[in-house]
C-alpha cells in the first residue's frame, strides 16, 4: 500500500512552470489537485520534490491547500531528493509513489529506487482506482494498469540485481517482441498510441482512425504493430509504424512507441525488422523523417544505433510556437532551444550488414 | 597530463556507463569499445541517461551539437568530443562542491 505520494511541481501539481511564468504564477492543475485531495482523504500523505527554489513549496501549499509532510526543493538528482524524504518520514520505499511529468526524472528515480512506484501525471490521475492506493475500489481496467506497474517494479528490482548486459537481461526475462501487419481491430490502439506518444513519435504527429483504416487498406503502405511481453507480464501493443513502401526505398511516415516499453529492446527490434524487410523487398534505402526536439533524443539514439544518419533533406522550418513551447518546457535545465520546427531525414542504405533482429523477436518474413 | 590524481574523462565515462547500463563489466572497457551493439549495449533509455549525465557533469550538450550522434561510436570518440568542448567547464565543475 502507498502511504506517501511525492509530487513534482512544474507541469505536475502546477499547470505550468513556476520559474518561467512571469508575474502571474501558474495555478494548480485541476485534475491532479482532485486526485491529491482524494488520496489525502484516504489518509495518504503528500511530499514535494522539485527543481525549484524553496519558496516554490510555500506557494504550492498555499494555492493547493495541501499540507506537505516534507519538501525537497533544489537542483540535485530527484532520486536523492526522494531518498531524503523517505528517510525523513521513516517510510519503506515500496510505500512511496513519485509523480513527475518528465520522462527522464521518472527514469532516474526508477533506476535508483526500483521499489518506488513511479508515475506520470496521466497515470496518477487514474491511480486512485488502483489497488496500491485503495484495496477496496478497483475497476478491471485500472486494476490491470496497476498490475503493470507492479510487474515493472519486479522487473526493475531484478534488473538492478542482474549486473549483466541488457541483451542478457532481456533474454533472462523471456522478452517477446511480436511485429505483425495491422488489421482493422488494431486501429483504436494505434490511434491512441499516436496521441499518447511524445518521446517516441518520429513525425511528432497524431493520426486519425479514418486515416489509419485507409492506410491499412492501401497497397502502397504497410502498417505494422508491435506487441511486448515477458515473464513478468503482458504489455500488449506498445508500438507501431506506417511505412510508404516505394520501389526504390521505404519511407517511415510514422514510427511510434510507448515510453513504458523504453529500455526493453522494442524500438531496436522494430528498426532491425524494417531494414531487413525493406532489403528483402528490393528497396535500396530506408528513410525516417523526424521532428528534431529535445524530447526526441531517445529515438535519435535508437536510429544512430541502427546505422541511420541525417541526410541532405534536413531543414529548419518556420517557427511553430506550440512546438517551441513544448521543447522549452522539456529543456528545463536552461539549455538553448532554437525556436522553429526543425526536421531531419535520417536514412541508411541497405547494402552491407544490417542490424540483426534479436532472437526473442518474431516478425513476418515479409508481410 | 595533470599533476593531481583527477580521473580522465574516459574513466569518468566508464563509471557513468556502468551506472546507466547497470552493468559493472563496463568499468573495464577499452577506449575502442563500441557503445552500441555488442560492446556496451547502449540503448535509447541508457543512452538518454548517459547524455544527461554528460551534460550535468561536463556542460556539453552532445545531442544538441551532434545531430547524428557519431560521437557515441566508441568510448574514445565520446571522450574526445567532450574534451574538445569542455576544458573550461570541466575545471569549474571540479572546483564546485558536491
Amino acid at each position: 500500500m502507498i502511504k506517501c505520494v511525492i509530487w513534482d511541481i512544474d507541469n505536475t501539481l502546477l499547470a505550468g512552470v513556476y520559474l518561467e511564468s512571469g508575474p502571474q504564477l501558474p495555478p494548480p492543475d485541476p485534475a491532479i489537485l482532485d486526485v491529491a485531495r482524494e488520496l489525502g482523504g484516504r489518509g495518504i500523505i503528500h511530499a514535494l520534490a522539485s527543481r525549484n527554489p524553496p519558496e516554490a513549496a510555500g506557494y504550492v501549499s498555499r494555492v493547493t491547500g495541501i499540507t506537505f509532510a516534507a519538501a525537497e526543493c533544489g537542483w540535485g538528482p530527484k532520486s536523492e531528493a526522494v531518498q531524503r524524504i523517505i528517510g525523513e518520514l521513516g517510510l519503506a520505499p515500496d510505500a512511496v509513489a513519485f509523480v513527475d511529468d518528465d520522462l527522464l526524472e521518472r527514469a532516474e528515480v526508477s533506476f535508483a529506487l526500483p521499489e518506488v512506484l513511479v508515475l506520470s501525471p496521466e497515470d496518477a490521475c487514474e491511480a486512485a482506482g488502483w489497488p496500491q492506493f485503495s484495496p477496496a475500489v478497483i475497476t478491471a481496467e485500472a486494476g490491470r494498469r496497476g498490475e503493470m506497474y507492479a510487474e515493472r517494479r519486479r522487473r526493475q528490482e531484478e534488473a538492478r540485481a542482474f549486473g549483466g548486459s541488457r541483451d542478457d537481461f532481456l533474454r533472462y526475462c523471456q522478452t517477446r517482441v511480436v511485429i505483425e501487419a495491422a488489421g482493422a481491430a488494431d486501429v483504436p490502439r494505434l490511434h491512441e498510441l499516436s496521441v499518447r506518444t511524445h518521446q517516441f513519435n518520429s513525425a511528432g504527429a497524431q493520426i486519425s482512425r479514418q486515416a489509419l483504416a485507409a492506410l491499412i487498406g492501401s497497397a502502397e503502405h504497410l502498417v505494422m504493430t508491435v506487441r511486448l511481453a515477458d515473464r513478468f507480464g503482458d504489455d500488449g501493443m506498445v508500438g507501431g509504424c506506417v511505412i510508404e513502401a516505394g520501389q526504390s526505398g521505404w519511407s517511415i511516415a510514422l514510427l511510434m512507441m510507448s515510453c513504458r516499453a523504453m529500455g526493453r529492446g522494442v524500438i531496436d527490434a522494430l528498426l532491425a525488422w524494417i531494414c531487413q524487410a525493406a532489403g528483402r523487398a528490393g528497396a535500396q534505402a530506408v528513410r525516417v523523417p523526424c521532428l528534431v526536439t529535445p524530447r526526441g533524443v531517445p529515438l535519435r539514439i535508437a536510429l544512430a544505433s541502427a546505422g541511420f544518419r541525417a541526410g541532405a533533406g534536413t531543414v529548419t522550418g518556420p517557427a511553430d510556437a506550440a512546438e517551441a513551447d513544448a521543447a522549452e518546457a522539456e529543456a528545463a535545465d536552461g539549455r538553448e532551444v532554437k525556436a522553429g520546427r526543425r526536421t531531419a531525414v535520417f536514412g541508411r542504405q541497405l547494402a552491407g550488414p544490417l542490424p540483426a533482429l534479436p532472437g526473442w523477436a518474431t516478425a513476418p518474413e515479409y508481410p | 597530463v595533470t599533476s593531481d590524481a583527477r580521473p580522465s574523462v574516459a574513466d569518468e565515462l566508464r563509471q557513468i556507463l556502468a551506472d546507466v547500463t547497470g552493468n559493472p563489466e563496463v568499468l573495464g572497457i577499452s577506449p575502442e569499445t563500441a557503445l552500441f551493439g555488442a560492446g556496451v549495449g547502449l540503448g535509447s533509455l541508457s543512452g538518454t541517461l548517459l547524455l544527461r549525465r554528460v551534460r550535468l557533469r561536463f556542460g556539453v550538450d552532445v545531442a544538441g551539437e551532434d545531430l547524428n550522434l557519431d560521437s557515441l561510436a566508441t568510448l574514445q570518440t565520446l571522450a574526445a568530443f567532450i574534451d574538445q568542448r569542455a576544458p573550461g567547464q570541466r575545471c569549474q565543475a571540479d572546483m564546485s562542491p558536491g
